[in-house]
């Protein structure tokens, strides 16, 4: 089997990873590649535009904000909240919503109908103010933006996973496994879970992509980290206040958390083109 | 004068850059008022026929020589505004699947009423008087109601009968059945054959009717072609064609199929399966040869071609002579009947049903009162229409659901936990593509039952795997794949084989070759009855095919409306059956006598009550 899997040769799937691990890396090293400390203020070069306009300094290639601060290397500092948002609370999310998806549809009558209430009462509250509310009650910190999103973004891959799971638990091959005396959680977990995978890595690229916006909207009003810790969503919020003396400060981070959503979109459409059972099955036959 | 002709009309297909021939040089030709059957094995080129007729062949998919005239004109040259014209109006189609034929969202009333319109009736009290004529003459109770009923709301059979309305509806000169009756019971499935037959002699219309079924195309067609692997094989009248078959293929199908009368006599079960579609290409001399029993080196060299045997008679062989020769094996010794010690016992089990939401709650009893007991190493058949409680009564056996009344007991004392049952009883599926994980292999399949009891190494899995694969008659490294690599007869070996891992002393076949091609099945049925020569055990085998109850088992239950009502061995039964229903069973076979009269029961008009 050392075929290349046939999602790698996607070229939605390939420009959505690479994109998303070159921010991923970007994060990662922002102390060697940013040309600043992203809280250093040199207040006697504000509101600069980007080098390679006229009054730009190369020390600074996209210039500045109100403070004198670079905003290329806020930018890189903001990817490090925004990939750490991203990824853990996707992951954190699926968790939740899967395991609670299966045993809803695995289940089913009484568990079924209690996890389907709880999900239709969560989702009526618009998404956003629920993480608010969840913000103004746990306080500010990076670990309770994740703990936020989770808590608000489970219900997603809880819906749409539970209907897959009581497709694929009516499957005969489940009840078999029923029938040769495996436990409910060994067939939940070698014989449903399996088949609802692709769903699921699907929705949780997808997701990432909704974290980061909760996490920019957060930090937007100032309810998510700190205001030492750069965030691509307060590099907003504090642009907003110079926006006619300076636009630049504001759409080097909007561009950051376009492209960064957008490639986690593109990949997620991707996996699901070529992930999905029914799709591919359509098309083999 | 014909009505429909094809001459050297071949179908290619263009999958991944290569060119495939799906048809080759198909040549026939159908008078009016005659019925033409187009017999072969699920992928042999049936359908094509009629998607080509329809151009709705699949993308990639073209006529590629040759011609097919309807009355005259060429039907491939046709141009698609002139085609449209003629379909719907002098060529109609009954379609496979009744329920997806119809529209689930709009009332029939409505769907006949747009056919009405489209073949020229003005007004809508007009199409309605029609429409109610048309019910009538397929014995459609109760029109007016019907026509504001949604298809979901009426039976299959009655989807059925409002498709053949429809498709006479304009005196067609020609209707294309593609297995009309395969979706249907057995003796729905018999009386909607009698209907296109009495429709058809009415009208004067010639049919092609597309079938897998030798014996039932015998008896109501004219003349018979039979394909293998895309190539017309046999052609002939009926009659002839099944008393004096000239190719080994049409032999083979009709000693594949057991018999309703007489005695028992073995099934000749072909070896492997047809090519599939991307082998055509590269066979060389008789697409058959390689299963064919009178094969000979010239037989592989260069295709046969169709050549008359008697007047009016072609077949593409050549050695048509020594078809006759072919006969089925011996009759293998059958394994003691059944010992008087019981296994497994039913005693007056029922089971209730709740339907409907919260308001409006209905009870649905699926089995009534059922008691009957299986004794060691027996094959007990249950039979029975959908909607009889066999199914329901399986699930009962091996305890997915419980008796809403009485009790199971086996041999020895199990308590209720699956676990127990295991060794007990074990189920295999009706479907296998739904029944085998498509995201394990077949050496982790077979072997999950070891899985279950969590103490066999890996190695001794494998040893296991490789032992029950040997069993069921499939190589060692078949272990290796996954189930979508299997065909549909392998499928249903490696379903067998996971229910045998456990060494249960039962086994509960839910209609485990209904899918099968006849070849497949005979070879199905002859595993089952060799896995009882090596090892006894007793099976509850459900079927609605009375023909392998006979051939199989040594009793039978007869089910109707969840109750049983009747039974005694098999050979008995089936010769003298004492219950209507049971007569009503059997009298929807056609049986196995070419001249011999077939006359299923008619629709009457007050259908859905009891026969």
């Amino acid at each position: 089997m050392t075929r290349i899997p046939q999602w790698m040769m996607s070229a939605r799937v390939l420009a959505g990873l690479s994109v998303a691990a070159l921010i991923c890396l970007a994060a990662l090293f922002a102390p060697l590649l940013a040309p600043h400390d992203p809280n250093e203020q040199t207040l006697t070069s504000i509101l600069l535009p980007p080098a390679w306009l006229p009054g730009g300094q190369a020390d600074f290639p996209l210039g500045t904000d109100s403070l004198g601060r670079c905003v290329l290397s806020r930018l890189l500092y903001g990817a490090r909240i925004a990939m750490t948002v991203a990824l853990l609370s996707s992951f954190g999310a699926m968790v939740l919503g899967a395991v609670l998806a299966h045993v809803a549809g695995y289940f089913g009558g009484a568990v079924d109908w209690l996890i389907g209430r709880v999900v239709d009462i969560w989702m009526s509250f618009p998404p956003v103010i629920l993480a608010l509310i969840f913000m103004v009650g746990l306080g500010p910190g990076l670990r309770n933006v994740i703990l936020s999103i989770i808590l608000v973004d489970w219900t997603r891959f809880c819906r749409v996973l539970r209907s897959e799971v009581l497709i694929v638990t009516r499957r005969d091959y489940v009840t078999a496994a029923r029938l040769l005396g495996f436990s409910h959680w060994r067939i939940i977990a070698r014989e449903i879970a399996p088949a609802t995978t692709p769903l699921l890595i699907t929705l949780a690229s997808l997701e990432m992509g909704i974290a980061v916006i909760v996490e920019a909207i957060l930090s937007f009003v100032g309810l998510s980290v700190t205001a030492d810790t750069p965030a691509w969503g307060q590099m907003i919020a504090d642009a907003r206040l110079s926006i006619y003396q300076s636009s630049w400060n504001l759409v080097f981070p909007v561009l950051a958390i376009f492209v960064t959503v957008f490639a986690f979109n593109i990949l997620g459409d991707g996996l699901r083109r070529t992930l999905d059972v029914r799709l591919a099955e359509a098309q083999r036959a | 004068m014909s009505l429909l002709v094809a001459r050297d009309l071949s179908v290619s297909a263009s999958i991944g850059g290569e060119t495939l021939p799906v048809l080759q040089s198909l040549c026939f030709s159908l008078a009016p008022g005659k019925i033409l059957g187009l017999v072969g094995e699920s992928g042999a080129g049936k359908s094509m026929l009629g998607l080509t007729i329809a151009q709705m062949l699949p993308p990639g998919f073209a006529c590629s020589s040759g011609s097919l005239s309807f009355g005259g004109e060429d039907l491939i040259a046709m141009p698609a505004v002139k085609r449209r014209a003629l379909l719907g109006r002098d060529i109609a189609f009954i379609p496979q699947e009744p329920l997806s034929a119809l529209n689930p969202v709009l009332t029939i009333g409505q769907q006949i009423g747009e056919h009405l319109a489209r073949l020229g009736l003005a007004t809508a009290a007009e199409r309605k008087a029609r429409a109610l004529a048309l019910f009538d003459s397929v014995h459609l109770p109760q029109g007016e109601q019907l026509l504001d009923r949604y298809p979901h709301q009426i039976s299959g059979g009655m989807c059925q009968r409002v498709l053949i309305a429809m498709a006479f509806a304009g005196k067609p000169r020609l209707v294309i059945a593609d297995e009309p009756t395969t979706a249907l019971d057995v003796t729905i499935q018999a009386r909607i054959v009698r209907l296109i037959v009495d429709m058809q002699k009415r009208n004067h219309t010639a049919v092609v009717f597309i079938t897998h079924d030798l014996r039932l195309a015998t008896h109501i067609c004219d003349d018979i072609l039979v394909l293998y692997a895309g190539r017309p094989v046999e052609y002939g009248p009926a009659r002839r064609l099944f008393s004096a078959p000239a190719h080994p293929y049409t032999r083979c199908l009709q000693l594949a199929s057991p018999s309703m009368r007489g005695e028992r006599r073995a099934l000749l079960a072909l070896p492997e399966r047809m090519p599939g579609l991307r082998a055509w290409k590269d066979l060389r001399g008789c697409a058959f040869a390689p299963r064919c029993p009178v094969a000979i080196a010239g037989c592989s060299q260069a295709p046969p071609a169709l050549a008359e045997t008697a007047p009016g008679h072609r077949a593409a062989c050549i050695r048509s002579a020594e078809t006759g020769g072919i006969v089925a094996p011996p009759p293998t010794a059958v394994a003691p009947a059944g010992e008087h010690q019981p296994v497994l016992q039913a005693q007056r089990l029922c089971k209730t049903f709740a339907i409907g939401g919260l308001f409006r709650r209905m009870r649905f009893s699926a089995l009534r009162d059922v008691s009957f007991e299986l004794r060691r190493n027996e094959f007990l058949g249950i039979v029975g229409e959908s909607g009889s409680g066999k199914t329901t009564l399986a699930r009962l056996l091996v305890g997915l659901e419980t008796p809403s009344q009485g009790r199971i007991r086996f041999a020895t004392e199990v308590s209720d936990t699956r676990r127990q049952r295991r060794s007990e009883i074990q189920l295999v599926f009706q479907d296998p593509q739904s029944a085998l994980n498509p995201r394990r292999r077949v050496g982790t399949i077979v072997t999950q039952s070891l899985e279950a009891e969590g103490t066999a190494t890996p190695a001794a899995r494998a040893e296991r795997a490789r032992e029950l694969l040997r069993e069921i008659g499939l190589a060692p490294e078949m272990a290796a794949r996954f189930p979508a690599q299997l065909s549909g007869g392998q499928k249903q070996r490696v379903n067998i084989a996971r229910a045998l891992c456990a060494s249960p002393k039962i086994l509960v076949a839910d209609e485990i070759v209904s899918g099968l091609d006849v070849s497949v099945q005979a070879q199905l049925l002859d595993l089952l009855i060799a896995l009882r020569r090596q090892r006894p055990f007793s099976m509850i085998f459900i079927s609605h095919d009375l023909s392998v109850v006979r051939y199989l088992c040594d009793r039978v239950l007869v089910m109707y409306r969840g109750e049983i009502v009747e039974s005694g061995a098999t050979g008995e039964v089936f010769a003298a059956p004492k219950h209507p229903y049971t007569r009503a069973l059997l009298a929807a076979m056609p049986p196995d006598d070419p001249s011999a009269a077939w006359a299923p029961a008619l629709f009457e008009s007050d259908a859905g009550s009891a026969p």
